[in-house]
């Protein structure tokens, strides 16, 4: 149950900065994924918490004590590796037991802590197999409590999904998700999969390149990204974006879109924005579940290029010089080569600064 | 990290049965390699079988008539018998015991020590790795002759004793009984530890970081890391190298034959020597083949073992 303050977090490799100027809390017993592709200097910043590697510059506090200095083994950091890194030549019993006895505790507290563990993760039956053997949901359970034994201040793991396969991967994050409500810990989760962070994570903190770009919740995060990559990252497919110039038309401000037409007047909000904002040169967003489609000519005009029907929902690609997906529940009557008519819907309409990539926002 | 070691359970088991396909080219297989196989058998089993029947008799080249012809000197097992009470025999494989008594530990304990110290990043590490592993590339021969020159009474090893303690040393490592086992050590460990070294750090390096890390996050310090994941691991490739250095201590010659010469007297006669002086000198073949057969059996009782242990440490646990 701890606090993780980062301040000024700088990691630099040589010439290669990975890491530039990163400020984050934590807060106590919150579930936060850092998300990102790789390359952005998610698990740079995890190694840094964990004392693996120590910072370039700035400060770690863990509950507002500096961690500059500590090493690793003594700052109470549970660390859950990507292959989980089960110590495959001992017993599940002496995977568990590690932790307590390389702390000298005694025979009878760490057969206690052993068996209060392996009952909690439902490990009891298998303490004496190798754990060589074992399935990876097994395996997952034995390293979070290799490292919950020993009761760390916080959890980092470390991309324990992405060596498991597609169809399992749900059933895993369901149960990590329900351990960590268990252990009320404060657990920091890197991850490149969007759908882990946004289904696990009670907040998410989106990174590119090494530069913070977005700390909110999931739905935040979704619903009002910060700038354009956080747009295009969240969601699957990501946010639609049409390069345009505001206009005033006799309706209110609206956006040119070139050859995709003018789109509808903007929402009172995000027009008072726009103005104050004072730049022309925009970037007209809209998630790919915020539009319909019509044949009429009241909206986007643009040409199918593709149908992908998934069964539950239809991705409708369109395009009008850029490419452009619409998401419908039901299957539509389009095929290739129509012109269809998007409408957005006016509430989920976000612009973006064509230059400075940031989001306009209203209120 | 390969991803079966990572995750051990996604590999299952495969059904062991045998389709008429998969039969048809087995036998065809068999066809295919039958003339490389009885080639292999004739390397090795006619020899041997050559062997065993020269050991059963008295024969020798001096008798003018061809091997084949041995039996006519038929002893049944009296080479064996012989064998028991022959006290050059005894004397010379206790010191090859001694020999590899001392000899592989050391050089087992040098290596172990070197490549923990190589396991982390200095200045330098390169040259030294390569300095390391140069003793292991001289020709074992060219080494006797080093030892030889380095342990005469003037020589530079006494050179450096004297330098060292103020003293004019003058030791007559070569011709004193017990120095000269003691110096055919020290060229022995000095040639082979790089041997040892290698296999060992071979070991180490395959040693997963994240288990080291993960003990490290666990609060073990170095000493409980290197014994709790470091060792454990390389647990087989530890047997591998063991039975290695022992089985080439039965075998050693060169080195140990141009310091020494089996001298002074037999004080430093191992079992090779004894078998070379038998066969150029004695020239009872007979009594050699029986000795050759003898250490050979050891040998490979040796290996089947070291095999099975390795084999045990496999299917245990990944060791």
């Amino acid at each position: 149950m701890t606090t993780i303050r980062l301040e000024n977090l700088v990691k630099r490799f040589g010439d290669f900065t990975a890491l530039k100027t990163m400020d984050l809390e934590i807060r106590d017993g919150e579930f936060m994924a850092l998300l990102g592709p790789s390359g952005c200097g998610k698990s740079t910043t995890m190694n840094m918490i964990a004392g693996m590697e120590d910072p370039s510059g700035g400060r770690i506090l863990f509950d507002g004590r500096d961690m500059n200095g500590v090493p690793m083994g003594k700052r109470g950091v549970g660390f859950v590796f990507q292959n989980y890194a089960i110590f495959t030549h001992m017993t599940v019993r002496q995977n568990l037991a590690y932790g307590p006895k390389m702390r000298g505790m005694s025979r009878s507290e760490i057969d206690r802590r052993v068996k209060n563990i392996a009952d909690f993760l439902q490990l009891t039956p298998l303490l004496d197999q190798k754990s060589a053997k074992l399935s990876v949901n097994i395996l997952q359970r034995l390293a979070i409590g290799r490292s919950a034994i020993v009761e760390p201040a916080i959890f980092l793991l470390d991309e324990p999904l992405s060596n498991v396969d597609a169809a399992f991967r749900a059933v895993m994050r369901t149960e990590l998700k329900h351990l960590q409500k268990q252990f009320k810990q404060t657990m920091v989760y890197v991850t490149h999969d969007q759908l882990e962070a946004m289904t696990m994570a009670d907040r998410i903190a989106v990174m590119d390149h090494g530069v913070l770009q977005q700390v909110g919740t999931p739905l935040e995060v979704y619903n009002n990204p910060a700038n354009i990559f956080v747009a295009k990252f969240i969601g699957a497919p990501g946010m639609n974006l049409i390069a345009g110039e505001l206009a005033e038309t006799d309706r209110g401000l609206a956006v040119d879109l070139g050859s995709w037409g003018v789109s509808p007047p903007l929402s009172d909000d995000l027009a008072a924005a726009a103005r104050a904002a004072g730049s022309r040169a925009v970037q007209y967003g809209f998630r790919p579940e915020e539009a319909t489609l019509g044949s009429e000519r009241k909206g986007l005009r643009a040409r199918v290029t593709f149908v992908e029907r998934i069964g539950a929902r239809t991705i409708v690609h369109a395009e009008s010089g850029q490419a452009v997906k619409v998401v419908t529940e039901n299957d539509v009557g389009f095929s290739i080569g129509d012109v269809v008519s998007i409408v957005p819907t006016p509430a989920a309409v976000r612009l973006f600064d064509a230059a400075s990539t940031a989001a306009i926002r209203g209120g | 990290m390969s991803a079966t070691e990572t995750l051990p359970g996604a590999a299952a088991a495969a059904p062991r049965t045998i389709p008429p396909v998969d039969r048809e080219s087995r036998r065809l297989g068999f066809r295919l390699t039958l003339p490389t196989q009885l080639l292999v058998l004739f390397i090795a089993g006619f020899p041997l079988l050559m062997q065993l029947y020269i050991s059963l008799t008295d024969w020798s080249p001096l008798d003018g008539v061809g091997w084949w012809k041995a039996w006519e000197s038929w002893n049944s097992f009296a080479n064996y018998t012989d064998l028991l009470e022959d006290r050059r025999w005894w004397g010379a494989l206790w010191r090859t015991f001694i020999i590899m008594l001392v000899c592989v530990p050391a050089e087992f304990l040098l290596a172990l020590g070197l490549a923990t110290l190589f396991m982390d990043d200095f200045p330098g590490k390169r040259i030294f790795y390569s300095i390391l592993l140069m003793p292991m590339m001289v020709v074992p021969a060219v080494a006797g002759y080093m030892f030889f020159m380095l342990f005469q009474s003037g020589g530079p090893f006494n050179g450096i004793l004297s330098a060292l303690t103020g003293m004019d040393i003058r030791i007559a490592w070569l011709s004193d009984p017990t120095l000269a086992l003691v110096a055919v050590m020290i060229a022995d460990i000095w040639q082979w530890t790089p041997l040892m070294f290698l296999i060992l750090l071979a070991g180490l390096v395959g040693v997963p970081e994240d288990q080291l890390k993960a003990a490290t996050l666990l609060g073990a310090n170095w000493r409980q890391r290197f014994f709790t994941i470091m060792l454990p691991r390389i647990k087989t490739i530890m047997v591998i190298a063991l039975a290695i250095r022992v089985i080439e201590i039965f075998k050693i010659f060169d080195t140990l034959y141009i310091m020494t010469g089996g001298g002074p007297g037999v004080a430093t006669e191992t079992i090779s020597v004894y078998i070379y002086k038998v066969t150029t000198q004695d020239l009872i073949w007979g009594y050699v083949a029986a000795i050759a057969l003898v250490i050979l059996i050891a040998l490979s009782v040796l290996a089947v073992f070291a095999m099975k242990r390795m084999e045990a440490a496999k299917n245990g646990g990944r060791a």
